[in-house]
């Protein structure tokens, strides 16, 4: 898999970064250099997600290793860090009895803003999520939507230069997913802040982000720069013939096909540079082989995830 | 950026002091607490016997006044330590009460709904966040007790003239260091209980039951053991002894005032580490 150009600075540099929580490995020997405008974190429940996040924020202490997060280290910067960040966590975090505008204005204040261009920017940042209409209703009688519209709202309202978005769309139905990805599409457009986005929606990653770093078991199980991938576009072919033919795949392979045959006729392969669906048919007519079917994809971020996940050393 | 436009921008404008940031949540918690007309009525209350102390003291200054009012003249010998002990309790009792109606909510709306992680997230920790809510007691139990308490003593101070300020300088410094103990103590805990209760009722009798029933505890304790050992449990009288020591007055505990000084000590150190225990940026799932 590609990794991301090393010209532009790393938002997240892990440097063995090693959790151990109650006494157990919770994240072991992490290293990477994160350099995405969206970076997504991927995993199965239990892979470390949230805890990286976490220690990124400095509620856990790393066991060994070190990071440094916008070239603000982890071990002693961590207030100057954490005026950078805004957090959403995974659950529900608001207080009952504020209305929407107190807290998120008490959330802007915290991060320093004075409390003028705090209450300014509480107003603006409810309007752009989407709870304009709401802001003075407590946030006690919030929906479970609208409760996360303003998690994420007293996550940006200071502006922060990193957001770091622990499964945003949970408990969400489809149009408030939509409409959270496009908010969360939109500020990665705009440029002005890196987001780590953390999910187990491979979805929610492959539409917001351009680099990717999967956990497993509290270990990098894969790393790739999604946006490298996309561009270098390797097609993957499924074709399913209507009866096997042995000439056919070794016609393909001379083409510079990598191929796997299944025994019914049915295959799976990559088709190399230059070479298009269309060589295919050619060879197929050539050889008289009739294609019942045949699915032309590019290699998803699902192949990836899996490949990830079946590799059990955890390794990249 | 308007409202209308609906769009977001990073914040490139000043900062205030990373130092004072803690302020910010004695502000907050101050505003929702006399967001409630009933408390700021029942606060305002609360100097009530503060200003009926000025007013005595005024009073028993003014020769003609008592003439009409047909009070003897030498009511300023009654104005002795005795009027202070009993002036400090006066106040020390409504503080406690505005403790009891304020800080079951400090914390435990915080924790409630989890949006603990959100302050730590930010540039605050834990440390700054709990002096930031024990600002918020301090603020609303200073006036009424010991601000309230030099003021009078100033007064009196003043009237007097002389030296009787330097003679007396006992009633002042215990109103000082008085209250302020009591005010670390309490403040302490019922923080401590707001962190680790989050229903209020609950809170408010948690605090009753820690305060009362364990001092009916160190009572029978002493009368079983025939000792005084079970005041070191009993906060009402360790508070009590060390404002009657600092008054220069005989204790009502058996122990040595000392003792009373360690069991407030105890008393807040347990609180913190109870605090520091549950306040966590994360939820602990065991």
């Amino acid at each position: 898999m590609s990794q991301p150009e090393s010209s532009s600075p790393a938002a997240i540099e892990l440097d063995g970064l090693t959790v151990n929580l109650g006494g157990r490995p919770i994240l072991v020997d992490l290293r990477a250099s994160l350099r995405g405008r969206a970076i997504g974190l991927l995993g199965p429940n239990g892979a470390g997600k949230t805890t990286l996040l976490r220690t990124l924020l400095g509620f856990f202490p790393p066991t060994a290793g070190s990071a440094e997060v916008l070239g603000f280290s982890l071990a002693n910067e961590g207030k100057q860090l954490r005026a950078q960040i805004g957090y959403m966590p995974e659950n529900d975090a608001y207080v009952a009895g504020m209305t929407a505008v107190h807290f998120v204005r008490l959330m802007a204040e915290l991060s320093g803003l004075p409390p003028e261009p705090a209450l300014e920017r509480a107003h603006e940042t409810l309007f752009y999520v989407g709870l304009g209409e709401a802001r003075y209703r407590k946030l006690g009688t919030f929906s479970t939507g609208m409760k996360q519209m303003v998690k994420l709202a007293q996550a940006l309202v200071h502006g922060p230069r990193l957001l770091m978005l622990d499964e945003p769309t949970n408990g969400l139905d489809p149009p408030a997913r939509k409409r959270m990805l496009e908010l969360v599409t939109d500020i990665r457009d705009r440029g002005e802040a890196y987001i780590v986005l953390s999910s187990h929606l491979l979805r929610d990653v492959e539409m917001v982000c351009d680099e990717v770093m999967i956990l497993k078991n509290g270990r990098i199980a894969a790393t790739c720069d999604l946006e490298a991938e996309r561009k270098a576009n390797r097609s993957f072919v499924e074709l399913e013939l209507q009866a096997s033919s042995d000439q056919f795949a070794r016609e393909l392979t001379e083409l510079g096909c990598e191929l796997a045959v299944h025994e019914t006729g049915r295959m799976k392969l990559v088709l190399p540079k230059g070479r298009t669906v269309r060589d295919l048919y050619t060879v197929a007519d050539r050889l008289g082989v009739g294609i019942r079917h045949l699915d032309l994809k590019r290699d998803s971020l699902q192949d990836i995830f899996l490949r990830a996940m079946e590799d059990d050393n955890g390794g990249v | 950026m308007a409202v209308y436009e609906r769009t977001w921008r990073r914040y490139q404008g000043e900062l205030t002091s990373l130092r004072r940031r803690w302020l910010v949540v004695t502000r907050y918690a101050l505003s929702d607490t006399f967001a409630s007309r009933i408390f700021t009525a029942f606060y305002a209350v609360c100097f009530l016997p503060s200003v009926v102390g000025l007013f005595f003291i005024y009073l028993s200054h003014n020769a003609s006044l008592l003439q009409q009012l047909g009070m003897p003249a030498d009511v300023m010998s009654i104005l002795t330590e005795k009027f202070f002990m009993i002036l400090f309790l006066w106040q020390a009792v409504p503080a406690f009460l505005v403790a009891v109606i304020v800080s079951p909510s400090l914390i435990a709306a915080d924790l409630s709904n989890n949006a603990l992680p959100l302050y730590l997230a930010r540039p605050i920790d834990q440390r700054e966040y709990v002096l930031g809510k024990m600002a918020v007691l301090a603020i609303l139990l200073s006036p009424m007790t010991w601000i309230m308490g030099l003021l009078i003593f100033g007064l009196q101070a003043y009237l007097e003239g002389g030296g009787w300020w330097l003679q007396n300088y006992r009633i002042g410094l215990a109103y000082l260091v008085g209250h302020l103990a009591w005010i670390v103590v309490i403040s302490m805990l019922t923080l401590a209980i707001s962190a680790w209760v989050r229903f209020k009722p609950v809170a408010r009798g948690a605090l009753f039951g820690i305060i009362f029933i364990l001092a009916g505890f160190a009572q029978a304790m002493n009368e079983v053991t025939g000792t005084s050992w079970g005041d070191l449990l009993n906060l009402v009288r360790a508070i009590n002894s060390v404002v009657m020591s600092l008054f220069g007055a005989p204790t009502p505990s058996g122990l040595p005032v000392l003792f009373n000084w360690l069991t407030l000590a105890a008393a807040t150190a347990l609180s913190i580490w109870l605090i520091n225990r549950k306040l966590r940026p994360h939820e602990v799932v065991r």
